[in-house]
């Protein structure tokens, strides 16, 4: 099958501003998500995987801006630049109700606690279709009998307080869903649930993107769940994406020292009694601090003095792997 | 320990930072600062007596020997103004640390014991706080008489259910914290454990509660003198001096009577409460 | 709902027992023979025996019992009478209430619209100009004595100008409300300036609060156009702290008064409880005193039920 490209993220570059500073927090990220597949963004909490999905629809908090680079959002063939749009004008509005889902990490506050769950979730519908509220609610009640909440009927009355946190994560993703969109973006949909709930929620998501030929960027810092859901992934650290390549590229030949270590923290069913989960020594760095080089050079068991001094580039691996380390110079550089 | 000890004062340190960039904080302390020493040092600044009564000088406008003239008796209005900011202050301050204290020691007690006590005490709040402070402080005042210390009594008994209350709450998520159940689990006595472990966990919000009760309890001397129910008009006070314009007379034409006592007034309550929401940005940790 | 008044009313009760048994046992403390309150004057100068009419009163009786017919005569509207005019409390009441309540009912109106329509606008503009004039009319509000603010209006716009009258609730034969608005232009907005300042506070933190909350996210993910995500969505769950602020303020509205009253010559019941206590007719405070809190009361419920109506989750608890 045809891969077909939807979104392109090129050098996305994204600052905050505190007080008299301007921290850069995404750093030149690229990216492409295709029709019907999966990308994964993998890294720890702060690496600026949420800023980077924020970027791209345009919902950056107030002192957040994007400095540079292009997001560009493919539909029947048609280019929109999507950095280029006004944050909350009518264009931006129509694509991030229509055609750009969003779930987010936790949904014990993603809920307006005084609003009942039906309205809330037609909401959108009512906006970008003009839909009458009855039709709605008609939709409304497919979408979460889809979603496996019971008894929808007389559920949407209900108030999100009502709810238990693993079906208010359903309502969030019938929120995202109910317009049809064609890319699903999922920061941390299972963080703040409980362990079995997660699966079933990661479950109920493989089975809509598949069965809808849905997009799907999901952000998380949990490598088995990446295993079992994507067909691409960028692996982030402090702002960049330090690693990109196919499932099996990262999995099978995981070649940055950082992506290494993240897949050697996994626990792992099997293991050895007494075998230690492996950590990552040090911990995240200030952004300030890092000026030049590999940011993860400090926590770098390869870590050399060219590592600091000058910015790396990108090395192409394979056709489909990319990765920012000095250990593999012989490669070619990925030309911009 | 050690150890700690530095980083608390690290802590103190940052925030003393933070607080000095802040320029309407810093602008309300140095007024704050500016009146009290005036009015302390009163005597220094001005050689008038602010009860000399001098009938032959009444109501004169400002001038180089009064600055702000005399009032209807012939005082030197900037001289009260000077002393009355000692006795108007001096309320302010005490009340709002009285009522403090109460609000703290009632709220710990309600907040670390629960049950019985502190469905007892929050229905005493609560009957404080719908009962018009204003009535209640009227209705003491007829009981009482005026006076200073019966003034202070009256503020500081009506002045402390936002303390109590906010004490209470912290009290009640952090007895449920790890180092608290870990200290009892020590056989560290109820006590200790309030005053030195818990307490000190909620001294911002109630030293910014604190600030803002300061500027109401001016506020409300200002206003019971005002209307002849708070400090003995033999006393100067900010609102004894104000006291005297309550004739349109007095409002028509004797401009400087009402007008510096009120700015004055204004002047220093703004500054307390830009000091108090200096204070509650640069200590709140949300910030 | 319903089970949710129910809850407020009777939870009122008691508040209202203690406040009224507080006021009665205050008033057995001052030097007040209650037959003097308790009768009207001609009945008292025309009973022959004093003692004996003391007796069939049950003026002898325990306190405790004194007071529950005390009540029960207050529910009843015998409010007893005054100790300096010997008029009755209540008719004093039904002649002064109407200007006291027109008074703060204005203003309450007045620093409800202003107050929170200036916080929330400060709010959505936060760090721009209109959030920085919002802020300076905020904290200078708060800080104002409200006499002073009273005195510097009536110079500027009663003595300087002349727009305006400097006191009292009407002019001879001026009794339909529209004719006597210009009077109490003054005194609402000086009464108004300190509830609409802490208004103003609480709205902009509470909307800033929410504004951070991620079901706002959510709503601007949802394509919804930017007004509808602070009215419909951050305004509303924003509303209900500063609602709960609106019923710790009213007791101040109400203290307020009294000030304002004094100030511009108002002929209300704040004006009636001054003059009471320069006189030391306990009675008429008491009984004054216990009204306002008992209308005090009343309106917080007013305020629950609005706040239940906002938010589900109180309907709930």
């Amino acid at each position: 099958m045809q891969n077909e490209l939807i979104l392109k993220v090129e050098n996305l570059h994204t600052s905050f501003t505190v007080g008299p500073l301007n921290i850069p927090i995404v750093k030149g990220v690229s990216f492409e998500v295709y029709k019907g597949k999966t990308l994964a963004i993998v890294g720890e909490s702060g690496c600026g995987k949420s800023v980077t999905v924020h970027s791209i629809v345009q919902l950056l908090p107030r002192n957040g801006r994007i400095d540079q680079g292009t997001v560009t959002y493919i539909e029947d063939n048609e280019e929109v630049r999507l950095d280029q749009l006004q944050r909350y004008g009518k264009k931006m509005r129509k694509i991030r109700g229509e055609n750009i889902g969003m779930v987010f990490q936790d949904p014990m506050t993603s809920l307006n606690p005084v609003y009942r769950v039906g309205d809330q979730v037609a909401e959108s519908l009512m906006q970008h279709f003009k839909m009458k509220k009855k039709d709605a609610m008609k939709e409304v009640i497919s979408m979460l009998k889809k979603l496996g909440i019971p008894d929808p009927e007389s559920r949407i009355n209900d108030y999100p307080h009502q709810f238990s946190g693993g079906m208010k994560q359903r309502v969030v993703i019938a929120t995202a869903m109910i317009c049809n969109p064609d890319i699903i973006i999922a920061d941390e949909p299972t963080t703040a649930l409980d362990v079995t709930i997660q699966a079933q929620i990661m479950e109920l998501m493989k089975e809509l993107q598949v069965k809808y030929n849905k997009s799907l960027i999901l952000i998380t810092h949990n490598m088995g769940l990446v295993a079992e859901m994507a067909d691409q992934v960028a692996v982030m650290y402090m702002g960049r994406i330090v690693e990109y390549g196919s499932l099996t590229d990262i999995f099978e030949h995981p070649s940055h020292p950082y992506t290494k270590a993240l897949l050697r923290s996994v626990p792992v069913l099997g293991k050895q009694e007494g075998e230690l989960l492996e950590t990552i020594p040090g911990s995240t760095p200030n952004p300030l601090d890092c000026t030049v080089g590999c940011e993860f050079a400090d926590r770098c068991e390869f870590a050399q003095e060219k590592c600091r001094i000058k910015d790396v580039p990108y090395r192409q691996l394979t056709p489909t792997h990319q990765v920012r380390c000095t250990l593999f110079e012989e490669h070619p550089e990925v030309v911009k | 320990m050690k150890k700690q000890k530095t980083t608390t004062s690290s802590m103190a340190k940052r925030t003393w930072q933070k607080f000095l960039k802040n320029k309407l904080a810093m602008l309300g302390l140095i007024v704050f600062v500016v009146f009290v020493l005036a009015s302390l040092g009163a005597p220094i600044l001005t050689s008038f007596d602010p009860n000399k009564i001098n009938l032959a000088n009444i109501s004169r406008s400002p001038s180089w020997t009064h600055i702000l003239g005399t009032d209807r008796l012939g005082r030197d209005v900037f001289s009260r103004i000077l002393y009355g900011g000692r006795i108007s202050i001096f309320i302010g301050v005490v009340s709002a640390l009285s009522g403090t204290i109460i609000g703290v020691v009632f709220g710990s007690v309600a907040g670390y014991f629960g049950g019985k006590i502190d469905t007892l005490l929050v229905r005493i709040s609560e009957i404080f706080l719908t009962f018009p402070q204003m009535i209640l402080i009227l209705v003491m005042v007829s009981f009482l008489g005026p006076g200073i210390s019966n003034l202070i009594i009256i503020f500081s008994v009506t002045g402390w259910m936002t303390t109590f209350r906010m004490v209470r709450n912290e009290f009640l998520s952090l007895k449920e914290e790890t180092y608290v159940e870990v200290s009892r689990a020590f056989g560290i006595s109820d006590t200790s454990i309030m005053f030195k472990q818990i307490l000190p966990n909620t001294m911002s919000p109630i030293v910014v509660a604190m600030t803002i009760n300061i500027a109401n309890f001016i506020l409300q001397e200002a206003g019971l003198s005002f209307i002849g129910l708070g400090v003995p008009s033999t006393l100067p006070t900010w609102g004894n001096i104000i006291n005297a314009a309550k004739s349109v007379e007095v409002i028509r034409n004797f401009w400087w009577l009402w007008l510096s006592p009120g700015l004055v007034i204004s002047v220093f309550v703004l500054a307390v409460n830009f000091l108090g929401d200096g204070l509650r940005d640069v200590l709140d940790p949300k910030q | 709902m319903a089970k949710f008044l129910v809850k407020k009313i009777l939870a009122m009760i008691p508040m209202l027992l203690a406040i009224s048994a507080m006021v009665f046992f205050a008033l057995e403390l001052t030097p007040t023979d209650p037959i003097n309150y308790l009768i009207s004057p001609d009945m008292a100068s025309s009973a022959g025996n004093i003692e004996a009419l003391r007796e069939s009163l049950g003026l002898n009786d325990p306190a405790i019992i004194r007071y529950f017919r005390w009540l029960f005569n207050l529910i009843r509207g015998d409010f007893g009478y005054s100790i300096i005019s010997g008029t009755s409390i209540r008719e004093i009441i039904m002649l002064r209430l109407p200007a006291t309540l027109e008074l703060a009912l204005v203003s309450l109106v007045l620093s409800t619209i202003i107050g929170i329509g200036i916080g929330l606008l400060s709010a959505i503009n936060q760090n721009g100009w209109i959030d920085y004039v919002g802020r300076v009319m905020g904290v200078v509000g708060i800080s104002i004595p409200q006499f002073f603010f009273g005195i510097v209006v009536i110079q500027i716009f009663a003595i300087q100008f002349g727009w305006l009258p400097f006191g009292s609730r009407m002019a001879p034969g001026q009794t339909a409300f529209f004719d006597r608005l210009h009077f109490m232009v003054l005194p609402a907005f000086t009464m108004a300036i300190a509830m609409t300042a802490a208004l103003l506070r609480y709205t902009r933190n509470s909307m800033l609060d929410v504004l951070n909350k991620d079901y706002i996210k959510l709503a601007r993910s949802k394509g919804i156009p930017e007004w509808k995500v602070y009215l419909k969505h951050a305004f509303r769950t924003a509303l209900r702290p500063v609602l709960v602020i609106l019923i710790f303020r009213l007791p101040i509205l109400i203290g307020g008064s009294i000030v304002i009253e004094s100030v511009f010559s108002w002929p209300g019941i704040g004006s009636v409880i001054l003059s009471s206590i320069s006189a030391g007719d306990y009675p008429v405070i008491m009984v004054t005193t216990l009204l306002v809190a008992a209308a005090i009361l009343i309106s917080s419920i007013f305020v629950d039920i609005a706040t239940a109506l906002l938010d589900p989750r109180v309907r709930f608890e």
